[in-house]
């Protein structure tokens, strides 16, 4: 059995770095949201707190499966470019799609909720359609990789287009940097989709890193002004 | 501006400002001020004294409300969470 990783290997740790950073942004996010929650009780930003939330996690367990990946097991550091275990490292393998699995099911659940969050009727059947469409997509994505990107950036798609709305009736500057945010969150996942190719996947973590330090930005934006 | 104001949105219009007067205000400004009846007052004013958020100073023209540091820090805070819920458009 092959194992690919498309991490190109002067890449190597850079990408963990930029899932870290982007997991702390994510996590003050969603602390925020729930401090928010807890002064107003407003059930969105508790929403919005569940679903950064859940992204946050979804980074945690990229982070601690290609930490395993890159520096438990000699041959993947030795092969760097297309990095290829044996049989031998069978559990390597389990760990490496159950991290996987985690990572695209929290993920897209964290997308999907802060996506429902404008949208007040949702009924009970559509949540749990949603949730089974996010469980084959990530199930599937073991083998069909593109699919997780592809169904991460419909739902980026869709966030922007509900953040456009709330721009027209605002105007407020902040929900522009999140509109310019998430568009580039979300082209990052059409590049993801071509990281065969090692550049691919350099740029598309580069666009990433761009689009969570915007959202850090906005965060030390909100601080200030409030 | 014909919305009606939530309870926590007329708490904090009252922290603001009884703490952008640094001296205090005397409770008749403040009632007007903060376009509330005397009886909203009466009975936002006893909330916020039994919460820490406002305190009572005595001056030579009687009494005055001056925002504590618990009422200041519960201002900002509720600012930021404005702040943040505009974002979102929450």
């Amino acid at each position: 059995m092959v194992k690919i990783v498309f991490t190109p290997d002067w890449f190597l740790g850079k990408d963990i770095l930029i899932e870290f950073f982007s997991f702390v942004v994510l996590l003050i996010f969603s602390i925020l949201s729930i401090k928010g929650y807890r002064l107003k009780k407003n059930k969105s930003l508790l929403g919005l707190g569940i679903g950064f939330g859940l992204i946050a996690l979804a980074k945690l367990s990229s982070v601690f499966t290609k930490l395993v990946l890159y520096y438990d097991s000699a041959p993947v550091q030795a092969v760097g470019q297309a990095i290829m275990t044996s049989q031998v490292f069978s559990s390597l393998d389990i760990f490496y799609y159950a991290g996987f699995f985690f990572y695209s099911f929290l993920t897209l659940m964290g997308f999907f909720v802060i996506y429902k969050i404008p949208h007040k009727k949702v009924y009970g059947g559509d949540y749990v359609l949603i949730l089974y469409f996010i469980v084959i997509s990530s199930i599937l994505s073991k083998d069909l990789f593109y699919l997780f990107h592809l169904t991460a950036f419909l739902f980026l798609v869709l966030i922007v287009v509900n953040y456009l709305k709330i721009y027209q009736k605002n105007g407020f500057e902040n929900t522009l940097m999140l509109i310019i945010a998430f568009s580039i969150l979300a082209l990052s996942q059409l590049i993801y989709i071509l990281s065969k190719v090692g550049m691919f996947f350099a740029l598309s973590n580069i666009m990433e890193l761009i689009s969570y330090t915007i959202l850090l930005f906005l965060i030390i934006r909100i601080i200030k002004h409030g | 501006m014909d919305r009606k104001r939530g309870r926590m949105e007329i708490i904090s219009d009252m922290l603001a400002i009884v703490q952008s007067k640094q001296g205090g205000i005397k409770p008749t400004h403040l009632m007007y001020k903060a376009n509330l009846s005397h009886k909203q007052m009466k009975l936002y004013l006893d909330e916020l004294r039994t919460k820490g958020l406002i305190g009572e100073v005595e001056e030579k023209d009687g009494k005055r409300f001056v925002a504590t540091e618990q009422g200041r820090d519960f201002f900002f805070q509720y600012r930021r969470v404005r702040e943040f819920e505009k974002t979102f458009g929450l």
